[in-house]
């Protein structure tokens, strides 16, 4: 009976993992199908029908295109198209953490995305994996974002260049103060947490402080290290793995999880699509 | 409604769940219990009443969970957020919560014959001294039972816990029990209201939200996160067993990744160690390099004193923290 019941298990197990593939290998399809239906939309927009009946309809068939023209040829586009489609969105998220789940690692894709947040308007962006990969190799990751740079959003440099904050050695990448590239690792989560413990207990040991005056806001402000950096309001997990990996602790408190299946062969459609999910979510915060 | 349901499981339930046992099992499941005052106003009920099949909801989950061999729940009842609800939510909630801990006490033979220990994780001076003592009362009644636990969240949220935490050792600092530098990630895990329960494996969260909102940031780093759609009082028996297969999928790589971050932590602890021993050589001030097996032996008696002194102070917190419900309950006994 065990037997029967293990071999069960195992072939819903199997079926899960199909169910998986059918659904990821539907979404590819489904996105090529998009395309050509866009294609006819927007065929028939030329056609003498009063559009203006219809203005959200055509506002939501802009957006696509301008996807689908971002995603379709990764070359030269319009820089201003994303920044459109950021101010489309209701809400947009001020910091996104970007978190990779995934063994195998690709720079390119992932420098796609911070660009493609950056150039939609997100203010800071994280990166995260968790063996601290993309931190070891930040340097190799900033490369390749200047070079995506060049490739997505054309050369309007002054505008979307990218500062890369690093923590440990004081080494920054200013170009300019606009938007920010955080490379996080767990060492960021709950090492950090312990950090300012230490801290805090150091101060009660030498009686600069007692131990009832520390407070939330007081952790709070440590682990911000008084640079001001708002918690990540979007959290865009990449793989297969449904956990945060160790992601900091302390600041997802309010943080919505969103996943995509990979991170590689990402499209800028896949992300306007997770930021268009957040923008229509509503937080209650307790009430 | 009681805490307890009797009642097997039907038939096909029954084999669902033996099928599901023979992988991978979670040994703890923490629940967001979402969806109650969204189930009510769907169905044109009263909010409280909402709550109250919420709560039914919960001990019918218990039923479940103690089939599937879960030994271990954790749920989030209350939320120091929610003080920010209306006061007559609020109040409503605080008498629900009178009634169902008077009622557990009530039910304390049939808690005892299933071996349920209750703990009630979160900042009880918040609340109303009222359900203070009777939540004191069913903690110490329920304390010794070990076969399944339940922890209930209440007047909590993750960073009021972490920061507690964090005041619990800077206590034990001013009392003299450990040193700062003794402060690390296992101990402050051991200073958190959850220190009795080993990390949740698996965290459901109903209604269709994607976030954690405050609850077992912390110790969930590294379980794995469910997110379902249906409203807590519409939960059924498989959206629990669909979330088991989610967990029993992701079984492997979570594992992988908590034995790296295990090693990682233990690194770190050795690196802290040394980095004591080096700062306590300088301060005695004899400058002749030590060798290599002085100062093995020196980090061995170093760790084996930094134990010590934890083990200690974990045991004036424990004492500490079992006093205070004892407190409380003598408490109510002159009253």
């Amino acid at each position: 009976m065990v037997l029967l019941y293990g071999l069960l298990w195992r072939f819903l197990l199997f079926l899960v993992h199909v169910k998986r593939a059918a659904v990821a290998w539907m979404r590819v399809r489904l996105r090529s199908w998009r395309v050509r239906l866009w294609e006819r939309t927007i065929a028939a927009l030329f056609l003498p029908v009063s559009v203006s009946e219809f203005p959200n309809y055509q506002k939501k068939t802009t957006l696509n295109q301008n996807a689908n023209r971002l995603s379709g040829n990764r070359t030269g586009t319009n820089p201003s198209r994303p920044l459109a489609d950021g101010k489309a969105l209701e809400k947009l998220p001020v910091h996104v953490g970007l978190m990779v789940a995934e063994e195998e690692l690709s720079y390119t894709d992932i420098a796609s995305l911070v660009v493609w947040c950056m150039a939609i308007g997100v203010s800071y962006v994280s990166v995260y994996d968790n063996n601290g990969v993309f931190q070891k190799n930040s340097s190799h990751l900033q490369e390749e974002i200047l070079r995506q740079q060049q490739k997505l959003v054309g050369a309007d440099e002054s505008k979307h260049s990218v500062e890369l904050l690093n923590t440990d050695q004081d080494q920054h990448f200013v170009v300019s103060c606009r938007p920010m590239l955080k490379v996080l690792s767990p060492e960021d989560g709950k090492h950090s947490i312990v950090q300012a413990a230490r801290k805090l207990c150091h101060s009660v040991e030498n009686k600069e402080r007692s131990s009832k005056d520390i407070s939330v806001s007081m952790l709070d402000d440590l682990l911000r290290e008084s640079k001001n950096i708002p918690d990540p309001e979007l959290v865009v997990k990449f793989g297969p793995v449904n956990s945060t990996l160790g992601f900091l602790p302390w600041h997802i408190r309010l943080t919505e999880f969103i996943s995509l299946p990979s991170h590689r062969n990402v499209s800028y459609e896949d992300l306007l699509g997770v930021l268009q999910r957040y923008s229509s979510c509503q937080q209650r915060l307790g009430q | 409604m009681s805490w307890i349901k009797e009642g097997e499981l039907n038939l096909i339930e029954r084999i669902s769940a033996n099928i599901l046992k023979t992988g991978p099992m979670p040994k703890h499941v923490a629940f967001i219990m979402d969806g109650n005052r969204r189930f009510a106003r769907k169905k044109n009920l009263e909010r409280q009443e909402g709550h109250m099949q919420g709560f039914n909801k919960l001990a019918e989950t218990l039923r479940w969970c103690k089939h599937l061999n879960i030994p271990e729940v954790t749920v989030y009842a209350f939320s120091i957020e929610n003080f920010k609800r209306t006061k007559e939510e609020v109040d409503g909630l605080m008498e629900l919560a009178k009634q169902k801990f008077e009622r557990l006490l009530e039910e304390r033979e049939a808690l005892e014959k299933h071996g349920v220990c209750v703990r009630v994780l979160g900042d009880l001076n918040m609340l109303p001294l009222d359900l203070q003592q009777i939540i004191a009362k069913a903690v110490v009644t329920t304390r010794n039972h070990n076969k399944c636990f339940l922890n209930v969240c209440f007047a909590y949220t993750s960073r009021y816990e972490i920061t507690n935490a964090v005041r619990e050792m800077a206590w034990g600092v001013e009392q003299g029990l450990i040193k700062a530098s003794d402060v690390s990630e296992a101990l402050l895990s051991e200073c958190l209201y959850s220190n009795n329960s080993p990390n949740p494996d698996l965290l459901i969260r109903t209604s269709g939200e994607v976030r954690l909102s405050d609850f077992l940031l912390w110790q969930t780093s590294h379980s794995c996160l469910v997110f379902q759609s249906v409203l807590w009082p519409e939960y059924s028996f498989w959206n629990l067993c669909e979330a088991i297969i989610q967990y029993q999928l992701n079984h492997k790589s979570i594992q992988k990744a908590r034995e790296l971050h295990r090693e990682e932590q233990a690194l770190e602890q050795l690196e802290a160690d040394r980095a004591c021993i080096a700062e306590l050589t300088q301060h005695q001030g004899n400058g002749k390099p030590a060798d290599a097996q002085k100062r093995q032996e020196a980090l061995q008696r170093y760790i084996a004193s930094r134990e010590a002194r934890v083990q200690d102070f974990l045991q004036a917190l424990k004492h500490k923290r079992n006093s205070f419900f004892s407190d409380l309950c003598s408490e109510t006994a002159l009253t």
